[in-house]
């Protein structure tokens, strides 16, 4: 085996994690850089939004980063900001809520003098507050229902995998949630969660000790945490495949997310064994995954299948992943890319004139077959080799940036490790086949699976009852694609069509019923 | 494999790099040495040292996109070509290329937008060698079945399905075919519908089209990241210099002048109300101070800093979000002004917002401070965004596939230096006029209902 050489971009700089009273630092040195990138990390994020003010942490987060300071209104930040080109934003999530601030060396100062204005003496002006949360109520009735119904039907699925927990409601919030928040309710939740104690905070790239004093000694002027942080939600196992179709008008065709709860984190060493299964099986946006190759390269179906075991952030726009996101509870999943319906085929070939469904069932049913293969029979040394391989190189282009590899390192934190990506390699490193079919047969399984599908209304009452009553589904090729294919593959398609899936449930929700 | 949405802002900023004062790098316009070779078959290459220790970006782009379209019923077909690129070799059959790939380790992907396709993997650079030796074999030596052939359609089919879903992505489709009578740039890079449903009947042309365009001259190698240009150029040479040079040159339609306001408009009442003020602008050049110009005015009259945004969008909140910009494109396309709304009702009044400002850089010209604080915002966003071998490499790519050349955006950083006031009021006042104009809207109405 080839073990790969890639230098460690670590290697270029300077790591420290330096205790303090008031919290932690991490710092990243870069003497060659050019610029400075500051963040904080909050152990606040939509889990601890009160019920009935779902989308809280997010609209206070969203109203310090795009509102004022005690000294500046937003629009003079805008100004003063202007020819210095630095850019401020919030990213907010479950479990943390991020302030990133990147700015050139060259402004270091002035521009920390304004930007720790609106973390530290917010404004909690009145119309910056009408205008991001008029926002964020668009997004939650609108946006997220009519802009990607791939992003739509992953947004359901965690509200049926954690329905009934704080991880419930998209980090947006819900409809009635969001315009339930006062600007009262931002101020308390800042005063409550935004805290000296509950805050890690990383510097990156070319900065001086004495800037670095500086960071640390404003931080303490912060409150100090009040109340006892709740716990992540432990989420049970559904009791057969639980399945909630989403019927709007005008869908093209059947957008696909399934899921259910792991018992893992990336602060498990089985984490990487798991990792090395999913990436043979599904890796994200990548043409040698299994389900890609049997759903999209071989039968034409749509655009690309993956599976994840940890949450991706907006997968239809990143190639590579984003930090954070850390999660202490945790979920596989499933994303199958918008299939054609029934209409739609009908219309485009006269050949599937007598169709019933159109391509979800099958879909499905052969995206779980593979993941059933893999949990029993496991994957091959060849396979596993290579792929180990691939992830070796592939995780450092996770951190390729100053601000990714800061933001890597403090995500590591989180789940009690040092650097994630340089421990993970060693992980993968040491790995045999044998731990990683015994890693996949104990967390991959298909009995127990939530799904969400968004599709048009014309599709649903087929797609409902082929699901519900376990109907075969066979593959609609037209006949362009069919003359062509082989007798394995029309084989497999046999099988698949057959493929009985443990469904227990199949309701069916309007668009407009959803995150409500 | 998806079509690439470019911010024009991208290469305003890439044209103002600063000098040498980021440590260690060298002096001149753009902070790292570009060393450039050309092959006897015409094939450019370009190589970029950069300090990313064991990791090199590996960029082809091939200045054939949508617009290089000219055929009736061929629309997308570039896209789908980009496609078709990984469908296999003698060599390297799909699975062989895939299995390669995975033990590159690499970022690894391909994009197609109006002026171009592009592909590309970041990954390990020891195994530079071996992604010249892949990409050489599929550039040169591509043959896919006709049964790969049709199924891959169903794969862009699928992107099309899923791009639907955005009424944008609907809006954009049909304010192309409004704004442009006879220009390939009707189309967007997806294609029509109609079209895309047709691809798997297309499998001769789709021969021709390799050979038309996958060609050297057509073609430009970029290598940024732990390599040296010695190094690129005997991999260049040894790998795609007997690639033969081809002789097609498309004859893309001329767009005649328009001479009247057009409208496009798509009825949704689940959505925002929306509007885009679509001007026809000119071709991307980089020695234009007409190009220039509308780059700062895009920042000065568009961004959060304009005094239009901090109306409409922070003291009146008649808007939910506001900008603009003018695509760099190898013909003249558009700069498009867009806004999203709270109030269909108010569609109008942000309309004549967007165009009292115009008429007012026109009339009164703009506080010359404005002016030097956008030149500075240039500069610094181009000095802190170029840090990594793959943002280096977007940026250089861009350069290419709108002029062929990496060094253009130098030039245009020089020029942006030298805009005066004068310059953006003259620009202003010859491309923002009404007959230029094509209006765009999403309203729950049946018609756009904007004059």
């Amino acid at each position: 085996m080839r073990i790969l050489k890639i230098a460690f971009t670590i290697s270029l700089s300077v790591l420290f994690l330096t205790q303090t009273k008031a919290g932690e630092l991490i710092e990243l040195k870069k003497s060659t850089s050019n610029k400075v990138v500051i963040k904080y990390m909050f152990n606040v994020g939509s889990m601890m939004d009160p019920e009935g003010k779902e989308g809280l942490s997010m609209l206070t987060a969203s109203f310090i980063s795009d509102g004022g300071s005690a000294q500046y209104t937003k629009s003079e930040i805008d100004d003063l900001l202007y020819p210095m080109a630095a850019s401020y934003y919030a990213s907010t999530d479950k479990e943390v809520t991020v302030f990133t601030f990147e700015v050139h060396r060259d402004f270091i100062d002035s521009f920390y003098d304004i930007a720790k204005g609106l973390l530290y003496t917010p404004a909690f002006d009145e119309n910056d507050f009408n205008r991001i949360k008029s926002n964020q109520q668009n997004y939650v009735d609108q946006i997220i229902k009519a802009s990607s119904d791939e992003e739509y039907s992953k947004m359901a699925l965690e509200d049926l995998l954690f329905r009934g927990t704080s991880y419930q409601h998209m980090i947006m919030g819900t409809s009635s949630g969001v315009a339930a928040i006062t600007l009262e309710d931002a101020k308390e939740f800042y005063e409550k969660y935004f805290t000296k104690d509950n805050l890690l905070i990383g510097i990156a790239g070319n900065y001086s000790g004495d800037f670095k004093n500086k960071l640390m000694e404003d931080m303490a002027q912060l409150p100090s945490l009040q109340v006892s942080l709740p716990d992540a939600p432990v989420v049970n196992m559904p009791d057969g495949l639980q399945i909630e179709i989403i019927e709007k008008e005008n869908a093209l065709g059947s957008a696909i997310y399934a899921g259910y709860p792991l018992d893992l984190t990336r602060a498990d060493d089985d984490f990487a064994a798991l990792m090395v299964a999913n990436s043979w099986l599904g890796e994200h946006r990548k043409s040698y995954g299994q389900l890609y190759e049997k759903i999209r390269r071989t039968r034409s179906m749509n655009y690309g299948d993956y599976t994840y075991i940890e949450w991706y952030e907006n997968g239809g726009r990143f190639q590579l992943p984003l930090a954070h996101v850390p999660r202490h509870s945790n979920y596989f999943s499933l994303w199958i890319r918008p299939v054609q319906i029934e209409i739609q085929l009908k219309s485009q070939y006269e050949e599937l004139g007598s169709i019933e469904v159109g391509h979800a069932p099958f879909a499905l049913r052969l995206a779980i077959r593979e993941i059933d293969m893999l949990a029993k029979n496991g994957i091959s040394k060849e396979d596993f080799e290579l792929t180990k391989q691939f992830l070796r190189s592939y995780i450092k282009l996770f951190v390729q940036t100053t601000e990714k590899e800061l933001g890597f390192l403090m995500d590591s934190h989180f789940y009690g490790r040092t650097n994630y990506i340089s421990e993970l390699d060693d992980l993968l490193a040491k790995l045999t086949v044998e731990d990683v079919n015994t890693v996949a047969k104990k967390y991959f399984q298909v009995e127990n699976m939530f799904v969400c599908i968004v599709t048009d209304d014309s599709e649903t009452a087929a797609l409902s009852e082929n699901l519900l009553n376990n109907k075969p589904s066979p593959m609609s090729y037209s006949n362009l694609v069919r003359e062509g294919l082989s007798e394995d593959i029309l084989n497999e398609d046999e099988e698949v069509s057959k493929y009985k899936l443990n469904v227990k449930s199949v309701d069916i929700i309007y668009s407009q019923d959803t995150f409500k | 494999m998806k079509i690439l949405k470019i911010l024009p802002l991208i290469l305003l900023t890439l044209a103002c790099a600063p000098g040498a004062k980021d440590g260690g790098q060298v002096d001149g316009v753009f902070p790292y040495t570009i060393s450039q070779k050309a092959l006897p078959n015409g094939l450019n290459v370009v190589t970029v040292p950069y300090e990313s220790p064991g990791i090199a970006s590996f960029y082809i782009i091939v200045r054939a996109g949508s617009r290089e379209e000219v055929e009736q019923g061929k629309t997308g077909f570039a896209h789908f070509f980009e496609h078709m690129m990984f469908r296999g070799t003698d060599k390297y059959p799909t699975e062989t290329y895939n299995e390669v790939l995975k033990s590159i380790g690499a970022a690894a992907n391909a994009n197609t937008w109006l002026d171009r396709t592009v592909y590309h993997m970041t990954g390990n650079a020891e195994m530079l060698d071996k992604m010249f030796e892949m990409e050489a074999d599929r550039f040169q030596n591509l043959n896919y079945s006709v049964h790969g052939f049709k199924t891959e359609a169903g794969a862009v089919k699928g992107e099309y399905t899923k791009n639907y879903a955005s009424p944008m992505m609907q809006l954009n489709e049909k304010t192309v075919d409004v704004a442009f009578d006879n220009h390939t740039y009707k189309h967007t890079t997806m294609g029509f519908w109609d079209d895309v449903v047709d691809m798997p009947n297309q499998y001769e042309y789709s021969l021709l089209f390799f050979d038309r365009f996958y060609r050297p001259e057509y073609s430009t190698i970029l290598v940024v990241g732990d390599v040296t240009p010695d190094l690129v150029n005997n991999l260049a040479e040894k790998y795609f210099g007997n690639w033969e040079r081809g002789s097609y040159v498309p004859d893309i339609p001329l767009e005649p002048e328009q001479t009247e306001t057009r409208f496009a408009h798509i009825q949704n009442a689940n959505f925002p109300p929306y509007i885009s003020l679509n001007y026809k602008s000119p071709a991307f050049d980089p020695d234009s101070k007409e190009s220039a110009s509308l780059s700062v005015i895009s920042q000065i009259l568009f961004s959060q800093k304009s005094d239009l945004y901090k109306k409409l969008v922070i003291e009146e909140r008649k808007c939910r979000y506001l900008g603009g910009g003018a695509m760099f494109t190898r013909d003249p396309y558009l700069f498009s002004i867009r806004s999203s709304l709270h109030k269909p009702e108010d569609l109008q009044t942000v309309k004549d917002e967007i165009e009292k400002s115009i008429q007012d850089l026109i009339d009164n010209g703009i506080d010359p401070k404005v002016l030097s604080d956008t030149k500075s915002h240039v500069k610094y966003d181009f000095a802190t965004g170029l840090d990594s071998s793959s943002s280096i490499a977007e940026v250089l790519s861009y350069s290419i596939w709108a002029t062929g050349d990496p060094e253009a955006f130098g030039k245009f950083f020089n020029l942006i230096e030298t805009i005066t006031v004068e310059d953006l009021q003259a620009t202003a006042k010859k491309y923002f006029i009404p007959e230029h104009l094509t209006i765009s809207t999403i309203s729950p109405e049946e018609e756009g209902g904007v004059l």
